[in-house]
């Protein structure tokens, strides 16, 4: 899924233009800080309601997502989602006014009225996109070879605060890579790892940018005949991965600040 | 002939992508030196006491490592992308 966040005055105006000119299921999402606790659901009631009509239109209403977690449920069944009013780590986000935001700042503008929908367009459809695990689960289990397969076996690699109990929290990594040559890589050992007997989609996905303390960083989900192969693959595509895909990473701790190759020769 | 830096080797040389003018290199070998010349600072970070690449250091020609052709002898073209970078530390 392309995210793309839209932060300060005059930019909630801006979404439905932008999701007009998309190709592909788009949501929206707005902050909106006038929804009582409660809402819908009152205060004793379930803590999410969903409204669904026959025709497949809903509604819904909860107290207690984050916007995180919104992001996330999202990215398995929408190509893009455009917000305003909030920004993440990573989330490409165009600011107008002086707010400073923790996404990557793609744009910067002094009014709402400098922005242009086409580079808008052009902004969302060239940043890196939001990858969930689920995400690349889905896209497996719609492998033409989905009726021959029983197993599915994942990988997540995420940010360890500590390896010792004792050590120094790890505060965030920092991920660069090598564009271009990191995706051929990675197709390659897809590819190759499908052209095994029994496997039949195999996806991964490695995050960029500053990944947090407790996120995740890396997946890989292998669709296969049964859970043997699955297994195997796996283990060898996240090997393989991070033998041979050029992607570096810097640590930042209470303390320091270092790349990890410089410290594990 | 474009240079692509990656993690602390990009730090030394203060640029990602510097420019180097190395129209004239016939090898991969010819344009290194002509980048080293530039920022001598990466030069004890990719190569050893001999002057050889360091073994834990990557050099890509077009995206494939230059060991897998004939090393620094490699020829090379006024167009092609070289990429130096350190061990690979994804995941």
């Amino acid at each position: 899924m392309r995210t793309l966040s839209l932060v300060g005055p005059g930019t909630a105006d801006l979404l439905d233009p932008l999701a007009a000119r998309l190709d592909g299921r788009v949501a929206t999402v707005r902050r909106d800080d006038g929804i009582p606790t409660g809402t819908e659901t009152g205060e004793d009631a379930a803590d999410t309601d969903y409204r669904l009509g026959d025709d497949g239109a809903w509604t819904a209403a909860g107290t207690d997502d984050s916007f995180d977690d919104v992001l996330d449920r999202l990215a398995p069944d929408y190509d893009y989602a455009l917000v305003t009013g909030f920004s993440r780590l990573r989330l490409p986000t165009v600011v107008v006014g002086d707010e400073a935001v923790p996404g990557d700042e793609i744009r910067r503008a002094a009014d709402a009225s400098d922005l242009s929908l086409d580079d808008l367009v052009d902004a969302v459809e060239t940043a890196e996109p939001h990858v969930t695990l689920e995400a690349l689960v889905d896209e497996a289990k719609a492998s033409e070879y989905a009726d021959r397969s029983g197993a599915i076996a994942t990988f997540t690699g995420r940010v360890r605060a500590k390896d010792d109990a004792d050590d120094e929290r790890t505060e965030v990594l920092e991920f660069e890579k090598y564009e271009g040559v990191a995706a051929d890589r990675m197709a390659r050992i897809e590819r190759e790892l499908e052209a095994r007997e029994g496997v039949f989609d195999v996806r991964m996905h490695h995050r960029v940018g500053v990944v947090a303390d407790g996120e995740d960083i890396v997946f890989v989900v292998v669709l296969a005949g049964h859970r043997t192969e699955a297994f195997r693959t796996v283990e060898d595509g996240i090997n393989r991965l991070k033998d041979e895909v050029p992607i570096f990473k810097k640590e930042t701790t209470e303390a320091d600040e270092f790349w990890v190759h410089e410290r594990s020769q | 002939m474009n240079w692509k830096l990656f993690a602390d080797l990009a730090e030394a040389t203060g640029e990602s992508e510097p420019e180097v003018d190395a129209a004239d290199a016939a090898t991969v070998g010819e344009a290194l030196d002509a980048l080293l010349d530039a920022h001598p600072a990466l030069a004890a970070r990719v190569l050893d006491d001999d002057g050889d690449l360091r073994g834990h250091i990557n050099l890509l020609r077009n995206g494939r490592d230059i060991r897998e052709g004939e090393g620094l002898a490699t020829p090379v073209d006024e167009d092609d992308e070289l990429a130096l970078f350190p061990p690979v530390s994804g995941g």
